[in-house]
């Protein structure tokens, strides 16, 4: 292809390219099958709590391996301190990678039936970062734990 | 979609709490890679949707991004109330959906 039909093609790409926005916006549903997803840790975190306050507490414990040899496989195991009766139980862990495209990971919606507020997985890091696991109680607070991660080959990409 | 379901430890009484391991095979593809042959970007395909039901009421509800690793597995806990059957739906952001049970089986 010679440079001028290039130039031509990418000008009326990039004018494209200004005109999608609000278009995706409004084709968020498609953009959920064909393209990447992408939440920053502060408005997943507003998303989860709609604006309450989040407390970092020790009932809440977060492991995580310190150094991740492989970022595409970290074990993350969340345990909350709670006695799962009907009036005071934990309704959600959420798990989230600070620093990840999407931060999100999990949301986990507990009941009492579970006996014990305990939930394990493996994520994907793209870099060190922090994984910050929140507590959603049953009386409407919010309770959190985090730990910094350092991965030597990142799992993204 | 393949997916297991396995309860630890094998034998328990009323009343114990046991642990759920539920295993898909998916590749949890998060839109992001580049397939190394064509070029192109890989679409993202990842599980959103596990439901875990007990004896048909919830359990635990999960939505899930496509963070999690290849080949998934999420554990939770069951505290056991009598004998019955565990349900997992899952399903991925294509449509496709998955039922996988187990039966609760307390000795004693």
């Amino acid at each position: 292809m010679e440079r001028r039909s290039f130039l031509k093609g990418f000008g009326a790409a990039a004018t494209c390219a200004a005109l999608v926005p609000s278009i995706v916006n409004a084709a968020d549903e498609a953009k959920k099958v064909a393209g990447p997803n992408e939440m920053s840790v502060e408005s997943a975190i507003a998303a989860i709590t709609g604006g309450k306050p989040v407390t970092p507490s020790a009932k809440v414990t977060l492991s995580a391996p310190e150094i991740a040899e492989n970022g595409a496989v970290v074990p993350v195991k969340v345990s909350v301190e709670s006695s799962m009766s009907a009036n005071d139980y934990v309704k959600a862990i959420h798990v989230l990678a600070v620093k990840n495209n999407n931060s999100r990971c999990a949301n986990v919606y507990l009941t009492p039936a579970n006996g014990e507020a305990t939930f394990a997985t493996r994520i994907k890091l793209g870099a060190t970062q922090d994984v910050l696991a929140i507590a959603e109680m049953s009386n409407g607070t919010f309770l959190s734990a985090k730990q910094n991660v350092k991965v030597t080959i990142g799992g993204c990409g | 979609m393949k997916t297991l379901v396995k309860i630890k430890p094998k034998d328990y009484k009323v009343g114990d709490i046991v642990k759920i391991d539920f295993m898909a095979m998916h590749p949890m593809e998060s839109g992001m890679r580049k397939d190394k042959d064509t070029g192109q970007i890989v679409p993202a395909h990842y599980i959103n949707e596990v439901n875990f039901l007990f004896n048909d009421k919830v359990l635990t509800k999960m939505v899930t991004w496509e963070s999690l690793s290849v080949n998934p597995v999420l554990s939770i806990s069951l505290k056991v109330s009598g004998a019955g059957t565990l349900k997992v739906l899952a399903k991925d952001n294509k449509g496709d959906s998955v039922e996988t049970s187990a039966a609760i089986t307390p000795k004693g």
